[in-house]
């Protein structure tokens, strides 16, 4: 049934976003997480990652959320030569997370997971309004 | 309300070829009183299925093992199932009861 199937691709459109969401989480709760040892690397931020796949049994193409990939962009450098972990010029490094790209993504992530929201709630009322029919 | 007792009737054989044809097909012989009870007991049982399928993934759900999102699915699709069910039980409930008070 084509609106069966229209819930069952809107809810893995949700569980994408959700997992999309557990990786901006980790990227902004380790926004300042730095390395234990002197000049070392400190968080790397993850970008999450979607691929669409076709599902035989539904006969429609899905959506799951990929392995996070690692955004390789310089880390920011700060002047901080009291902390312990700072390299020899006194430099240490902080995570490449920049948290006004981390809050843009998280709203689309939201704003994505209520439109898959939205679908599932039209295809349920389609169906309901259907049944509603043999009431009358 | 001339039209109710005929259309009932109509609805009423309808329904039951649809509960006979499986059975003739298989076995070859098939009452028209007990193929309108399998096919609604069919129909029950499919509905139960469904529901039993939902409450699992809710208790898997509470144990931590299942997305809140598979719990609407299944819930939903239960509810849909029962909802259908019912409505083309009370419907033939109906038509029967209008065949019943036919004066003859």
């Amino acid at each position: 049934m084509d609106l069966a199937t229209s819930m069952m691709v809107a809810a893995s459109g949700m569980r994408a976003q959700s997992t999309r969401m557990r990786t901006i989480a980790e990227n902004i709760a380790n926004a300042n997480s730095t390395s234990n040892t002197p000049g070392g690397d400190p968080y790397r931020r993850k970008i999450a990652t979607m691929t669409s796949d076709f599902d035989n049994e539904l006969n429609a193409t899905m959506v799951h959320a990929g392995t996070p990939v690692q955004d390789m962009s310089d880390f920011h450098l700060q002047y901080d030569p009291g902390n312990p972990n700072a390299d020899k010029q006194g430099y240490i490094k902080l995570p490449n997370v920049n948290s006004l790209v981390e809050i843009m993504d998280m709203r689309e992530a939201q704003k994505s997971y209520e439109a898959n929201l939205n679908v599932l709630n039209a295809s349920k009322t389609m169906m309901s309004r259907t049944v509603d029919l043999l009431r009358q | 309300m001339t039209i109710a007792p005929a259309a009932a009737a109509a609805a009423y054989q309808a329904l039951s070829n649809i509960g006979a044809s499986a059975p003739t097909a298989a076995a070859g012989t098939a009452a028209p009183a007990s193929s309108f009870s399998d096919f609604l007991s069919g129909a029950m049982n499919n509905a139960v299925g469904t529901m039993k399928a939902g409450e699992q993934i809710a208790t898997q759900q509470v144990a931590g093992k299942a997305d809140i999102v598979d719990v609407v699915n299944a819930v939903n699709s239960a509810e849909l199932t029962l909802d259908t069910v019912v409505a083309v039980r009370d419907k033939v409930i109906a038509a029967y009861q209008n065949i019943m008070q036919m004066p003859i």
